[in-house]
């Protein structure tokens, strides 16, 4: 993907460790109740996107947000994950959603 | 077209993986074409017929529509894969930009997803594909999706335990490969990358591309080693 | 209520019924209608919209209903919020179909 202008003064790059926010979902929500609370890493940086919450009532949907595809292990999201400790859920998050976690390494 | 026998979804029906199961939170098949008093098919019939008459969506326009999805079949998909496990190049840029790749490589004119995002099995990493929120799913190149794709099971249980899932489609994969669920909770559309399995060397990309099934480009199975 | 209807990831569930069946024409009708309808020629409501009306069902609909029921009715939903029709055009001619199809066994 080609590079993104930073919006917020900030983008969160390829890497950087995360966690989903845990909030109230807006009316209209694409942001699962199963990852809200759960620390993950950057995958991708996929550009920028109308805001869905928006789109559904008719809205133009701007701001446009920042959409991430943000990989999380699964120990991390499930207490009792029975897979395998490699095993990773990938999802595509906007960037209100997110907030970076300072000072933690890999 | 419509023809479909009405067929009670709880009993006589058997699986290829001969597991018998209950459907707990399945709700009864649809009736067929014949099913007309049902509330459902009045209503699509009453919103057509509106619509045609207020010059917004003719007959014409909804057979052309359906035409078109009937069109869409996971044969797209296929060939894609059988192009890209023979040649290097292409897989090299379907993976870096898939609609460019696609469109320059097969003359077509695909502008949706606009987002199309491939993943890539490897040995160390399986691919699997859901949307847990409602059905996302790339029509464009494996036509509509199953109905298991758009159900409550699958969308509950394939994000925490998809190698039980995977299991029911008959696809077991060992501990030390990461199977990677891929929730489509945004504009992008996935498609699976199956690899590409032994046995097949020489063939051609048609042979190949028989090969490739759907549920292969969802992620819920590989494509096996060709029977001798 | 902070998990919406439709936001089933994690939730318990039973096994993943594998059976299929060709799409039938109502089917065909119902999703041609909606991408119709949201697609950029048209544009009376967008995808994210369908999903709203579709998510705005109460649990117990949500679950039970079939796939494609839930879509015509959140069409019908769209259209009169966009007012490209009324409620009542929409019931008076539902109540009229099913004249037509008690009189001649089809609509």
């Amino acid at each position: 993907m080609n590079a993104i202008p930073p919006r917020t003064g900030h983008a969160l790059a390829p890497g950087a460790t995360v966690r989903i926010l845990k909030q109230p979902p807006e009316a209209h929500c694409r942001t699962p109740y199963y990852l809200r609370g759960a620390k993950g890493e950057i995958a991708e940086v996929r550009g920028l996107f109308r805001d869905p919450s928006l789109l559904a009532f008719h809205k133009p949907g701007l701001p446009m947000r920042i959409l991430y595809r943000v990989k999380f292990k699964q120990v991390d999201v499930w207490p009792n994950y029975a897979g395998s400790k490699n095993d990773t859920v990938v999802a595509d998050i906007y960037e209100h959603w997110i907030e970076a976690i300072a000072g933690e390494t890999k | 077209m419509s023809g479909s026998h009405h067929h009670d979804h709880h009993d006589g029906h058997h699986h290829d993986h001969g597991k018998p199961h209950s459907h707990p939170h399945s709700p009864p098949a649809p009736d067929d074409d014949d099913g007309y008093d049902r509330y459902e098919v009045l209503l699509q019939t009453a919103i057509r017929e509106l619509l045609d008459e207020k010059g917004i969506i003719s007959a014409e326009d909804l057979h052309r529509q359906i035409d078109y999805q009937d069109s869409l079949t996971p044969a797209i998909g296929g060939k894609i894969v059988a192009k890209a496990w023979t040649e290097p190049d292409f897989k090299k840029k379907l993976l870096a930009d898939p609609l460019k790749a696609i469109n320059e490589s097969f003359e077509l004119d695909i502008t949706t997803p606009l987002d199309l995002v491939v993943l890539e099995n490897t040995p160390q990493v399986h691919n699997v594909v859901v949307c847990t929120l409602c059905s996302c799913y790339p029509r464009m190149l494996l036509g509509i999706p199953p109905a298991w794709y758009k159900s409550l099971d699958y969308r509950s249980r394939v994000v925490n335990e998809p190698r039980k899932v995977l299991a029911e489609f008959g696809t077991v994969l060992p501990d030390d490969v990461e199977v990677r669920v891929s929730d489509s909770t945004a504009d992008l559309r996935f498609l699976v990358l199956p690899n590409r399995p032994a046995g097949t060397d020489g063939m051609t990309q048609v042979q190949l591309a028989a090969l490739v099934s759907r549920d292969s480009m969802i992620g819920t199975a590989v494509v096996p080693a060709p029977k001798k | 209520m902070e998990r919406k209807v439709n936001d089933l990831g994690g939730q318990p569930a039973g096994p993943v019924c594998l059976d299929e069946h060709p799409s039938t024409l109502h089917e065909k009708r119902v999703d041609a209608l909606q991408k119709i309808l949201s697609g950029s020629k048209l544009g009376v409501f967008t995808s994210d919209a369908m999903r709203r009306a579709i998510e705005s069902n109460t649990a117990e609909d949500y679950k039970g209903m079939l796939y494609y029921d839930k879509w015509i009715r959140a069409v019908r939903d769209l259209i009169i919020e966009q007012q490209l029709v009324t409620a009542k055009e929409i019931d008076d001619r539902v109540a009229e179909l099913r004249v037509r199809l008690a009189k001649t066994g089809k609509l």
